[in-house]
């Protein structure tokens, strides 16, 4: 029986504005760059066309100044965390949200349970609301054997043996409902050696802050079909990157870990309208196809829209069969 | 390692040899300063070591973690973890073995980039390389390498061209494919190999320590845990690990392993290395950040961690080997608590010696031993040196414990010649205890006769000593007497009073009866050689002539002292006019005699009447004497006032003699406190303070600390006979420390002891008498137990049941019983007793069993063929006996 992990982080999700950014470079340098100024222990930072999404626990939400520019949806996030636990350790390992989607992602969708996703290079973390952890509980208690980290320690959560009041699932196809779309920038996800970072910091710094600046000599992005999307963060000390081939192109060589398959992907972008936080559903309509396909994916969620990462090269087709439903939404709409 | 954190590694095989990583691998050899070996440029370590830099590697940059080939060959082969994850194998100095040649250079890496944390080779197998790297979503965290293995052509072989095209030169020397993959999915800090098996493996994943075992791959134990930092097993104690999580140290048992045994006390900083000592077991040595002290943890007397809730004690302690900061240290492999410590900064190193703890215990018989690492020192109180150095008080106790101290009732005075007669105070002691009842006598008014009586009953009787005495004198008179042996008048008054005269006759002045007649006990004096004493005494009683004749006797005695004579010439021209030459010169020359004795007699002849300061105040001088002399020239006023005076002078320095004073009571106990905190005699305390009485003195803690002290002496002497004595004696003396009942006969039907119900007086034997001891036959006998009304067991001979007594039944052989009885009253009581034989547990009247045994060997019950006994030892000896008078 796998191991699912309630860790001890109380998250905020926000979105600041790219105006805005420059009244919080500050306390986003400090969290992100000098670990032990602050008792920050998760910081993510993700920019997308439309804004930054932050999230960052409690300590670290308090590095911030308030800001019309910064709006915060209200609840707080919980992260949950599957571990292959003590039991068997299994040869065949799908990669990313593909091992999660059917045993964690679907059946919350089922319970009408909305969640937050953030790949990282790590692993996976599954933001849901901290109201709704007794139904999560509930829900994912027969699959897992549920652990809650209590001051850095696992211990066994109380199971909370209530069943009645909750709504009974309701097993229905998932259409995907969303339009998508798929820039033609690729994209990597990587980690560095926390000693490393400073040496890199500037540069970092000048990716995360200043994109908007940099015009890129030709065509803007919009022409070619790029999209500006970076991702970091900084979670219990591991360190994990999302950016386009073309900027891991301005890091020093050796200064970023390559994997083994020097593997890039390409990303599907969820949703045409912002997504809001209270649609369910949305993550297990685009994981379940693919892990159904076996399809190695990365999701990643920010304030607004959601964004998939998949494998790119020979499996583009498979991911086209996989979603061609929502593929001709984009046809159409297109 | 990167740059600011260096590490030492000792080598496996060779004890002079030791790398110091940082940012580049320095190979280390220690020797001693100044011999042939050490260049001109060797480093200092410590007064007598230092070292020579024999070969530096930089080739591995991003180096993470080391570890050193555990065999002797390849020598100096060494596997740096980098920081993305890949293993390298390197050397250090020229190496001429095809081996590492063939592996120098070899590259073990993941499948995706990620530190590496740790790495541990296996000590058996030593071709595997445990790695331990950090968390990746979709790979394995301990990858165990086969570094034999060639690069594997059927790992993914597109995937691999792209990836080592960016810079690995021979694809040869890449290995891709790890022998095991553990830990999906998970981080891994810390790796040991376990001793138990070559096969087992413990790991600090991220939140967990976990046992891989190879042999099971899908099989792991594991607890949950913060402390998975630092992994490592006790070498002296394969089931013992440490590990540690910041500023705190678990130490597990790996039999039980649901939580640690014990977790030592918190630092206020991180943790960076910590580490058994390999040649001193249980000692753990631990280094926390920005710190220049290293702490040590002794589990020496913690082998075997036991109970949910005893937490073993551990000794903790700290040493500082440097004034800098330490960046990190290593134990010598062999030498013992030897370590060398590397600073945070510059690279400066320090041979240091673990100074070992001294533990020492004495033992109950003075000799002293102390251990210091693996020497065990003796120091035993010296055999042949007699009279040079006094012995040890215990040594003293144990022999006077032997010659039975103290247990002279009848003779009090000579326990002090059990007790070696060579302690004055002692003597003073015993010689005071002696005559107390003869004191009672006469303040009572009793005839000598009642002396005898009193030997009975002497409890009622204590000692209170003069001081008391002579408070209560009344009636005394004054008188002014000739110098015997003269005519010339003395302007000296003596005092007389019936106190007074007890109290020279406690001092051992005069003998019974009326008179003042001191000269028996001059002749004593004289008999001892106690020449000036004898004289100082006799001129006290205004015998000048008699004076001047012992102190002749004492010149031209063997081996006398011809100064004497002078003495006494001088002595012989006493003159009582107040302004002569010879009193000026007497009171001036006297403080030049050393003998106290000598010294006080002039100053007595040259003192105005009634002012004896001289005399009264001259410490040497025997207490007896000193109180006889006041009780003879001080007046009613003076003598009190002095007697307190000298008492609290003896309670001050715990003087013995001072007893006299004193006697057993309250403030004799006072002396007697101070006496034991000066010298530790327990023995003299309790058996004196014994004598005391039983409501007051005996019962006061102080008396009761040193009699529970006294027995313990005995028992941890072994001395158990000698206990028993002691507790008898005190019993004799201190009836309320009488033993309670120990043994109890208990009810074969409800258990319950069968005295139980008529123990309203809890002391031994006392319910015994209602079942047939007493032997009165009045008394009515209890044949049945009070707990339960069942019967008692019957006698195997006559059987009637225990408690009905043996007259009232026709046992075999009746006519020698009525011998027996007429012969000795106390043997028929105890025929009347019952037995049983503890291997068959048959028995009966203590009379019918001794008599059927007379003519059997078997057990009076029927097909019993127990040979009770000859089983019992005793019974044999009256056996015996019985069977020779027969």
């Amino acid at each position: 029986k796998m191991e699912l992990h309630i860790l001890e982080h109380s998250l905020k999700v926000a979105s600041i504005a790219k105006e805005g950014i420059q009244i919080c470079t500050h306390g986003l340098i400090k969290l992100a760059f000098l670990p032990s100024k602050t008792r920050c222990k998760f910081f993510s930072l993700t920019e997308t066309p439309e804004d930054y999404t932050l999230i960052v626990d409690e300590e670290g939400f308090k590095e911030l100044p308030e800001s019309e520019h910064l709006s915060v949806a209200e609840a707080t996030w919980l992260a949950l965390n599957v571990v292959s636990g003590g039991g068997s350790t299994t040869n065949s390992q799908p990669i990313g949200v593909t091992k999660i989607a059917k045993s964690v992602i679907a059946p919350l969708a089922d319970h009408n349970i909305s969640v937050f996703m953030l790949s990282t290079y790590q692993t996976d973390f599954i933001l849901v609301r901290e109201r709704d952890l007794p139904m999560v509980m509930h829900t994912l208690s027969s699959e897992f054997t549920l652990m809650r980290v209590v001051n850095g320690e696992t211990v066994a959560a109380n199971s909370l043996g209530v069943t009645n009041g909750f709504v009974k699932p309701k097993l229905v196809p998932r259409p995907i409902i969303h339009p998508l779309s798929s820039p033609s920038n690729m994209f990597c996800v990587t980690s560095l050696d926390p000693d490393t970072l400073p040496s890199v910091a500037t540069l970092l710094m000048d990716v995360m802050f200043y994109s908007g600046g940099i015009k890129e000599p030709g065509a803007s992005s919009e022409d070619t079909g790029h999209i500006r999307f970076f991702s970091f963060s900084l979670i219990e000390g591991y360190i994990s990157l999302v950016m386009d081939e073309q900027t891991t192109q301005r890091f020093p060589n050796n200064v970023l870990f390559t994997s083994a398959s020097g593997e890039l992907w390409k990303m599907v972008r969820i949703g045409g309208q912002p997504l809001g936080f209270d649609e369910c559903g949305i993550v297990a309509q685009i994981s379940e196809p693919l892990a159904t396909a076996d399809i190695p994916a990365y999701y990643i969620s920010t304030f607004k829209f959601d964004h998939a990462l998949v494998s790119d090269g020979l499996q583009l087709s498979t991911l086209s069969v996989s979603l061609s439903l929502s593929v001709c939404m984009v046809n159409c709409r297109g | 390692m990167s740059g600011s954190k260096p590490d030492i590694l000792w080598s496996p095989h060779h004890a002079d040899r030791y790398v110091i990583c940082d940012s580049e691998l320095g190979l280390y050899r220690i020797g001693p300063v100044g011999s042939g070996e050490t260049k001109a440029g060797a480093l200092p370590l410590s007064v007598e070591t230092a070292a020579t830099l024999l070969a530096i590697n930089s080739d591995t940059p991003y180096m993470k973690c080391v570890a050193w080939y555990p065999k002797h060959e390849p020598e100096c082969l060494l596997a740096v973890g980098q920081a993305n994850g890949r293993v390298v194998l390197t050397s250090l100095g020229q190496s001429h073995n095809s081996k590492c040649k063939e592996l120098m250079g070899k590259e073990f890496v993941p499948k995706h980039a990620r530190q590496c944390n740790t790495l541990a080779w296996n000590p058996v197998d030593s071709n595997w390389l445990a790695a331990g790297l950090d968390k990746h979503r979709a790979d394995f965290s301990v990858l165990i390498w086969d570094i034999s293995s060639k690069f594997s052509p059927e790992a993914s072989v597109a995937a691999e061209k792209i990836r080592l095209s960016s810079g690995d030169t021979d694809s040869g020397l890449v290995v891709t494919k790890p022998l095991y993959e553990l830990g999906q999915n998970d981080a891994c800090l810390s790796l040991c190999w376990l001793p138990r098996d070559q096969k087992l493996l413990l790991a600090g994943m991220h939140r967990n320590l976990a046992i891989f075992d190879l042999r099971n791959t899908s099989q792991k134990t594991f607890v949950n845990t913060k402390a998975i930092q630092g992994v490592t097993v006790d070498p002296h104690f394969p089931d013992r690990v440490a590990s540690f999580f910041e500023g705190q140290v678990a130490i597990w048992d790996l039999r039980k392993f649901e939580k640690p045994v014990l977790t030592l006390t918190e630092q206020p900083k991180p943790l960076t290395k910590v580490a058994w000592c390999p040649t001193r077991m249980g000692l753990l040595a631990t280094l926390t950040r920005d710190s220049n002290i290293i702490r040590l943890y002794d589990m020496q007397h913690t082998p075997t961690p036991i109970g949910d809730e005893t937490e073993p004690t551990i000794i903790e302690r700290s040493v500082q080997p440097s004034n800098s900061l330490i960046g990190s240290f290593a134990w010598h492999p062999t030498s013992q608590n030897r370590m060398v410590v590397v600073s945070a900064a510059n690279r400066v190193m320090t041979d240091f010696t673990v100074f070992e703890r001294i533990s020492l215990a004495w033992s109950s018989t003075t000799s002293l031993m102390w251990a210091c690492g693996r020497h065990l020192y003796e120091c035993a109180e010296g055999v042949g040196g007699e009279g040079t150095v006094e012995k040890d008080i215990a040594t003293k106790m144990r022999q006077r414990a032997q010659s039975r101290y103290g247990h002279d009732t009848v003779q009090v005075w000579k326990n002090h010649l059990l007790a070696g007669g060579d302690d004055p105070q002692l003597k003073s002691l015993w010689y005071t205890l002696v005559p107390f009842p003869m004191q009672v006598s006469l303040m009572k008014q009793y005839t000598e006769d009642v002396e005898q009586k009193q030997q009975g009953s002497k409890q009622a009787l204590v000692y209170s000593g003069i001081k008391n005495i002579v408070k209560s004198s009344s009636g005394t008179t004054e008188n002014r007497r000739c110098w015997s042996g003269s005519d010339r008048q003395t302007d000296v008054p003596r005092f007389h009073s019936e106190e007074r005269s007890l109290a020279l006759r406690l001092c051992g002045w005069i003998n019974r009866g009326p008179d003042i007649n001191v000269e028996p006990f001059l002749r004593s004096l004289e008999g001892e050689g106690e020449w000036e004493r004898a004289a100082a005494v006799a001129l006290f009683n205004l015998d000048i002539r008699r004076a001047i004749q012992i102190l002749n006797k004492g010149a031209s005695a063997e081996r006398g002292d011809l100064n004497l004579n002078v003495v006494a010439m001088a002595l012989s021209g006493y003159t009582d006019e107040k302004s002569s030459l010879w009193r000026e010169m007497c009171s001036s020359l006297r403080l030049q005699l050393k003998n106290p004795y000598l010294c006080v007699m002039f100053a007595f002849l040259t003192s105005e009447p009634g002012t004896y300061d001289g005399v009264l105040y001259e410490s040497s001088v025997a207490v007896t004497d000193r109180v006889a002399f006041a009780c003879m020239f001080l007046n009613d006023a003076q003598l009190p006032r002095y007697m307190e005076k000298l008492t609290s002078e003896m309670k001050e320095v715990g003087n013995l003699e001072g007893i006299l004073l004193t006697g057993l009571t309250k403030d004799g106990v006072d002396l007697m406190e101070s006496y034991v905190d000066r010298t530790g005699d327990v023995q003299t305390a309790s058996f004196c303070m014994l004598k005391g009485s039983p409501g007051e003195v005996v019962k006061d803690p102080r008396v009761q600390c040193w009699i529970e002290n006294y027995r313990n002496l005995l028992d941890a002497w072994r001395f158990w006979h000698k206990r028993a004595e002691f507790d008898i004696h005190r019993s004799k003396l201190d009836p309320s420390s009488k033993p309670l009942a120990q043994v109890f006969v208990s009810c074969n039907f409800c258990g319950k002891s069968i005295s139980y119900s008529c123990s309203a007086m809890p002391h031994q034997g006392r319910g015994f008498s209602q079942y047939g001891v007493s032997g009165s036959p009045t008394k009515s006998k209890v044949t049945s137990c009070p707990g339960c009304r069942k019967p008692l067991p019957r006698c195997a001979l006559c059987l009637m049941n225990m408690g009905t007594p043996v007259s009232n039944c026709p046992g075999t052989g009746k006519s020698d019983e009525k011998v027996d009885l007429t012969r000795e009253n106390k043997l028929a009581q105890f025929n009347n007793w019952f037995t049983w034989c503890h291997n068959c547990r048959h028995g009966g009247h203590a009379g019918h069993i001794l008599s059927w045994f007379r003519d059997h060997t078997e057990c009076p019950v029927s097909a019993c063929t127990c040979k009770c006994m000859q089983l019992d030892t005793t019974g044999n000896l009256v056996f015996l006996s019985r069977s020779q008078s027969d």
